[in-house]
């Protein structure tokens, strides 16, 4: 774990450092290292499940495919805000990289911590340079209603948290996941012990988001600026997953019964954000209200807690998350050439940028869940085992499914065919780093394919 | 020669049209700039300003080969070479063989360990020796598996009368 952490450490020499001509360089290069380096993460050769060389970091089968995520997505991040960026003096591009740089960090931190405190530090540590990229270089306005909402809805639900882990801390004695995996969990007969149980989840319910506490995610996801909304998208909302998969193994069997209003939440959110979607004007909002969706679905196969379930929950979040974040670089491409995020402003693209159509065709099948993609493998597996839980659900969620082939094919269809819009008379062409940062977006989703066993956990 | 800026204030959207020489143009009739322009013109003078209030020129006017990183060719030239190499040569060739080749480990006991035991790793391993022996054992014609996992014929025991 020190191999990753000590050159994302050493970013921030590196950033502060380097002349300005090669500041951008420098920073992909060393961000593309680390994360080859993360790669050496996935060879788990522990039989007890978690590989640690410490007691403190620690990654097991669930946490290392979200760690390689993560250690991904910086590279991507620094490539996409590239060009925004350049025209900021020097020392406010050496800040935004910083940002990036100290968010990769908790972010590591918060996904190898064996100890739930450090996790829950971690989780909201994460909190701070995500609210100082959307309010500082957000575009419009609004981003000061969404660095409030997103702060303040996650803070609201993650102080009950640590109310409850403070309780537990006293109850079990340690709040390693490496001990906690094998106790007894008590039986929650209580009033008090089911608000402990809601304070336990809450927290990662409004990170994932859940369908009624969801209002941050399309604004804070609008108004950020590219970087901002690859990192939500792709990670933040994977911490909410995560979390959520670590303490509910310690609230049985009272979830059982506690569990079916957030799992019919859930469900009701996939159709209705879907439906929300197809009635977008704008089109990163379409992308937000897309992800909140997708997370719906995860959040159903966690809360009814079978192997498929976990399963199902984490191939989907890795695949949604690079799917999710290319889908905003493809947004971002448009909004540098428009300066707006309208969908009717920027019809019939595949005519005046068709490589770029080539991408959004890809993205676009990937969030639809085209098979043989890890999209469409996570979603099935969470949908046979929810139909395995109740048979009902398969209405909630098969429709789920074709509002979300709707939305994604309304989304190329809108930007990429008919006719071109009359109002814009010259768009610059597409850059190689467009195209770079597309394709290191969609070949992982591509060669994922193909072992998905990365992506399993320890259920499967 | 440059075209004439047109600018576009709707109430509802800010949407900013560049003069972008050099940029790829979109055929159109009548060019803009035109008193037939289907936009909305004579709005403010000409000249499209960014945030700092410089007028937006298209990187591609000086560079020809503008890659997207960098204002200077030489920088952006580099910039995309190291972007390329450690993205795609190292991290996604030499990355994924490095996957490719991990061993069999596949996921070990996990949280579940008081509902369902799970197996451990050689799960390719596993499947192998599974075809391999099924090939083996129909070949010579002997039943694939047996439904006692013991020879019943080697377990002695203890006849009924043998209590103390």
């Amino acid at each position: 774990m020190l191999k990753i952490l000590i050159p994302t450490l050493m970013l921030f020499p590196t950033t502060w450092l380097a002349t300005p001509k090669w500041l951008w360089t420098t920073t992909t290069a060393q961000a593309l290292i680390i994360a080859t380096a993360s790669l050496t993460l996935l060879n788990w050769s522990s039989e007890t499940g978690w590989t640690s060389t410490n007691p403190y970091l620690g990654t097991d089968p669930l946490s290392t495919p979200l760690l390689v995520l993560t250690c991904w997505l910086l590279p991507l991040m620094i490539l996409a805000s590239q060009n925004h960026i350049s025209p900021e003096p020097v020392s406010r591009q050496r800040t935004y990289i910083t940002l990036l740089v100290s968010l990769q960090l908790f972010l590591i931190m918060a996904f190898g911590a064996t100890e739930i405190i450090l996790f829950y530090i971690m989780f909201e540590t994460t909190l701070i340079p995500t609210l100082i990229i959307i309010t500082r270089w957000g575009n419009q306005t609004e981003r000061l209603n969404a660095g409030t909402y997103f702060l303040f809805y996650t803070l609201a639900g993650s102080l009950p948290l640590l109310v409850a882990l403070l309780i537990l801390q006293k109850e079990m004695g340690s709040l390693s996941m490496l001990i906690i995996q094998y106790m007894q969990p008590a039986p929650l007969c209580t009033w008090a012990d089911k608000i402990w149980w809601a304070a336990c989840l809450i927290a990662f319910l409004v990170k994932m988001p859940l369908y009624g506490v969801h209002l941050w995610l399309p604004k804070a996801h609008v108004e950020a600026p590219v970087a901002g909304s690859m990192v939500l998208a792709a990670v933040l909302l994977k911490l909410g997953g995560y979390g959520m998969m670590r303490m509910i193994i310690m609230l049985e069997p009272a979830s059982k019964n506690l569990a079916y209003p957030f799992i019919i939440l859930a469900l009701w959110g996939i159709i209705m954000t879907g439906s929300i979607c197809l009635r977008q004007t704008d089109l990163k909002s379409l992308i937000a209200y897309s992800s909140v969706s997708h997370m719906g679905l995860v959040v159903a196969g966690i809360l009814i807690q079978t192997p498929w379930g976990f399963t199902g929950a984490i191939i989907l979040m890795i695949a949604h998350g690079l799917a999710s974040s290319a889908l905003f670089c493809l947004a971002n491409t448009n909004y540098e050439r428009l300066h707006s995020r309208t969908l009717l402003l920027a019809r019939g693209m595949q005519a005046i940028l068709p490589l770029m159509a080539a991408w959004w065709f890809i993205a676009n099948l990937a969030n639809l869940a085209l098979p043989p993609l890890p999209n469409l493998m996570g979603e099935l597996i969470i949908i046979t085992s929810m139909f395995n839980w109740s048979s009902w659900t398969i209405i909630l969620t098969g429709t789920g499914t074709l509002i979300t082939a709707s939305y994604s094919l309304y989304m190329y269809l809108m930007t990429q065919r008919g006719p071109v819009t009359t109002l814009i008379t010259a768009i610059e062409p597409s850059h190689t780093r467009e195209h770079l940062l597309m394709a290191l977006h969609l070949i992982p989703i591509i060669m994922l394919t193909l072992k998905p066993e990365l992506m399993w956990g320890w259920c499967f | 020669m440059t075209s004439w800026l047109v600018r576009i204030l709707p109430a509802w959207s800010r949407v900013r049209l560049g003069s972008v020489p050099g940029a790829r143009f979109v055929s159109q009739t009548p060019s803009p700039g035109a008193t037939g322009s289907p936009a909305v013109s004579g709005l403010s003078p000409a000249g499209h300003n960014d945030a700092h209030g410089h007028v937006e020129v298209s990187l591609y006017e000086k560079n020809r080969d503008f890659h997207g990183f960098h204002k200077d060719p030489q920088v952006d030239v580099w910039n995309m070479k190291v972007a390329f190499f450690f993205g795609i040569s190292v991290a996604i060739v030499i990355g994924g063989t490095f996957v490719h080749y991990l061993p069999d480990h596949g996921a070990s006991i996990g949280p579940f360990v008081l509902t369902c035991m799970k197996s451990s790793g050689m799960r390719q391993w596993a499947r192998r020796e599974a075809e391999r022996l099924i090939k083996e054992r129909e070949a010579k014609g002997i039943a694939i598996l047996d439904g006692n996992y013991y020879d019943p014929s080697k377990i002695i025991l203890p006849s009924a009368g043998e209590e103390k």
